[in-house]
């Protein structure tokens, strides 16, 4: 085959993907930022231009800031504990007992739930009057304890966090359960010999060996955090008085009930920038993988 | 490969890109145009469901051959209507359900004032004015700028529920004041039943259940009307500060639910249901709402928020609130869309709505119907009613709305003084007034109804 020929002939098998990529991604993005610049209500097609104006006012919002604050905030709390737990969870559906094989039976359950499952579920188990958690904490004797989880604005996000992180564990106790199988077991078994076990072997030898994995599950966590909307929506409606208030909550605010579309944009436009920014400084700061300068 | 071979190919695939998108863009153009006595009606299917108005579609088509009528709807229309707006290419008649923004539609000019129809004859009749069939005072509610922009059909009526059993064995009576509710609540907390609960998480409820009615019968419905028209101080007036005091009042007093603002409109109405909490304020939709999950012998009644012993406001004032339907502008059936609707509001069926759905409707004369049980509290709450109001400044101004909800949230929660409250209240009100980028309303309370 010549080269052109060769060239047709993998653009035709290209087409049908790209055209659909197109048309229903590159083209829908390209558009949202061009409506970003318009004051729009998005009920006709009349819109007036008026440049950065949208950008501008964002900047000067506060609910934009604080809700974006709740967005990292949900980042790194729900990290830490997905990864302290999906790491300790991968070691043990790995190994061979009875627990371990119930766990490998149920630990993707939450994920393959619908989240508004996951929301109703969360909202029946913090129920105020008939939920499991409060009757628990009753039952133990920690009766100051049983609160209104979700309606008090200290303990909300914090409820939120707890409810997304259960419904994303699984898929990254998934991902490190198969990086683990890939480590070699003749290194395991040479750190073994070498007197590092427990943490120490976890530390030096089985995490850098993740380190690769556990850097796409960073990115993967921040793209979560950053785009959670149901469960919040669902379960507070952003409240009480803002205290879960995220990016993409405003963001329906702004445009269904306000008909502020052009804003809404905006803040779409922000908010795809601030992810790919995240995303990018994750990679950056997880750059040096400590497996490849050893030798 | 060369740099001119690499251009040609892009070249390529970009041009195969437009032509297929072409197709596509065609394609779609095509499917919309039809011609012919068709008419499109768009509907919010809430508790009420979509087959009253089928029915009514299939009436309408016996009685003039040659139509049809495609009735459709989901609990989201209003997502799906948005585009079909912008694109130019809405329904013929639509009930576009609370999440439209309504004014927005009136602002972009896509529905049409419906008055110079609304002065012709009702449906079937030979003189009259169609006007005169509805209730005025919901009518007035679908105003702005003195054109008339929709049109009510059912309409819901906010005030308390009791759980009517509770109530009878312990021997007590829904209150009528402020003093008697205080009281009637301290005996129902001494039974370990929480006296009120509350829709948490959704706070119009409470604002419609608690605040507005405490500020009409504190300082009159001038004190509600001024702070929708958005009259400086309005929302920091005495009337507020006292509706505030009133609701921390029952907060720090512990007769509301613990973990009522955490829960959702479902979560805190199965409270009541359940006899965990004996009242609740919500609309005269509650019954159609939990009537999956309500007990075959469970009895509700229906009474207004109790008013203050000495309050300035009549204590007969009854909240309501309307789902309009509206005529887009560029429907392509404008006139059959019209006498469509007439059909739809003739006393008729008006009347059967009323019986088949158990609600009120914007008919004049529908109330003769026969109602079940649990409407008959409010139908006579209704027929006292000297005054009526609705919460419109929400639906004007979507962000004062919202403020103001979260401002209840958090005096609800007792993260707010009753002071602070009307202070935040009023800075939204302020903001509001300051923008200029939001048309205002006025409403002008017509003649004692």
């Amino acid at each position: 085959m010549t080269s052109r020929a060769r060239a047709g002939f993998i653009t035709l098998f290209l087409l049908p993907a790209t055209t659909l990529y197109a048309l229903f991604v590159v083209i829908p993005v390209v558009q949202a930022f061009a409506f970003s610049l318009y004051r729009w209500r998005g009920i006709s097609a009349n819109r007036t231009f008026i440049g950065l104006e949208n950008f501008r006012q964002l900047l000067h919002d506060p609910l934009v800031w604080r809700a974006l604050s709740h967005n990292l905030l949900l980042f790194v709390g729900t990290s830490v504990v997905i990864l302290a737990l999906s790491l300790a969870l991968a070691h043990a559906v790995g190994a061979e007992s009875p627990l371990a094989r119930f766990l490998r039976a149920v630990y993707l359950f939450p994920q393959v739930i619908s989240l508004v499952v996951v929301a109703i579920l969360w909202m029946f188990i913090l129920n105020p009057s008939f939920g499991i958690l409060n009757a628990t904490l009753k039952a133990v004797g920690l009766e100051e304890w049983a609160i209104t989880w979700l309606g008090n604005r200290s303990t909300t996000l914090a409820s939120i966090g707890v409810a997304h992180a259960w419904h994303a564990l699984g898929f990254y106790i998934m991902l490190f359960a198969a990086a683990l199988r890939i480590i070699p077991p003749d290194v395991m078994e040479a750190a073994t010999l070498d007197g590092a076990v427990g943490l120490t072997r976890l530390r030096m030898v089985t995490l850098p060996m993740l380190w690769a994995v556990l850097r796409i599950a960073l990115v993967y966590m921040a793209i979560g955090t950053m785009n959670i909307f149901s469960l919040v929506f669902l379960m507070t409606q952003g409240g009480p008085d803002r205290a879960t208030e995220v990016m993409l909550t405003y963001l329906y605010e702004q445009a269904f009930k306000h008909s502020e579309f052009g804003y809404a944009t905006a803040l779409a436009v922000v908010n795809f920038v601030l992810v790919m920014a995240l995303s990018g400084a994750i990679l950056a700061l997880f750059r040096h993988d400590p497996q490849e300068g050893r030798g | 490969m060369n740099e001119g071979m690499k251009a040609g190919r892009i070249m390529l695939i970009v041009t195969m890109l437009v032509a297929v998108a072409g197709v596509l863009v065609s394609c779609a153009k095509r499917s919309t145009t039809s011609a012919g006595k068709e008419l499109e009606v768009a509907c919010f299917k809430g508790g009420y469901g979509l087959d009253f108005f089928e029915q009514c579609a299939r009436e309408y088509e016996q009685q003039h051959p040659g139509v049809k009528i495609k009735v459709w709807g989901n609990p989201r229309v209003w997502e799906q209507l948005r585009p079909r707006f912008v694109a130019g290419n809405p329904p013929d008649l639509t009930y576009p359900g609370w999440g439209m923004d309504h004014w927005a539609l009136v602002y972009e000019g896509q529905v049409i004032p419906l008055d110079e129809y609304l002065d012709t004859p009702p449906y079937g009749k030979k003189e009259g004015k169609w006007r005169d069939t509805f209730e005025p005072s919901l009518l007035e509610l679908c105003r702005y700028q003195g054109k008339t922009y929709m049109l009510p059909y059912f309409f819901s009526m906010l005030g308390w529920w009791y759980n009517k059993d509770l109530f009878e064995k312990n021997g007590w009576k829904p209150p009528r004041t402020w003093s008697e509710l205080l009281a009637l609540c301290e005996k129902i907390k001494a039974k370990g039943i929480a006296p009120i609960t509350y829709q948490g998480i959704y706070p119009a409820y409470a604002v419609s259940g608690f605040l507005i009615p405490w500020v009409i019968s504190a300082g009159g419905i001038e004190a509600f009307d001024n702070a929708q028209n958005l009259v400086p101080g309005a929302w920091k007036s005495p009337a507020f500060l006292k509706a505030a005091q009133m609701i921390d009042e029952l907060r720090r007093r512990g007769y509301f639910q613990e973990g009522a603002n955490g829960m959702d409109h479902t979560g805190a109405q199965m409270e009541f249901i359940s006899g965990r909490a004996a009242m609740i304020p919500c609309g005269t939709w509650l019954h159609s709402e939990m009537r999956n999950v309500l007990p075959s012998n469970f009895r509700m009644g229906f009474f207004l928020p109790p008013v203050l012993d000495d309050g300035k406001g009549d204590p007969t004032a009854v909240g309501i609130g309307i789902e309009p339907w509206m005529v887009p502008t560029k429907g392509k059936n404008r006139e059959l869309a019209i006498d469509f609707y007439k059909y739809m509001t003739s006393l008729e069926k008006a009347k059967q709505f009323v019986e088949q759905k158990g609600t009120l409707m914007s008919i004049r004369g529908s109330d003769q119907a026969n109602f079940p049980e649990y409407l008959k509290e409010p139908v006579d709450v209704f027929r006292r009613a000297k005054t009526v109001w609705s919460v419109e400044y929400r639906q004007w101004y979507p962000k004062l709305g919202k403020e103001v909800e979260d401002a209840t949230q958090a005096l609800l929660a007792g993260n707010l003084t009753p002071q602070q409250f009307v202070e935040r209240l009023e800075r939204a009100a302020e903001a509001t007034r300051q923008d200029k980028t939001i048309p205002k309303h006025t409403y002008t309370r017509g003649q004692a109804r």
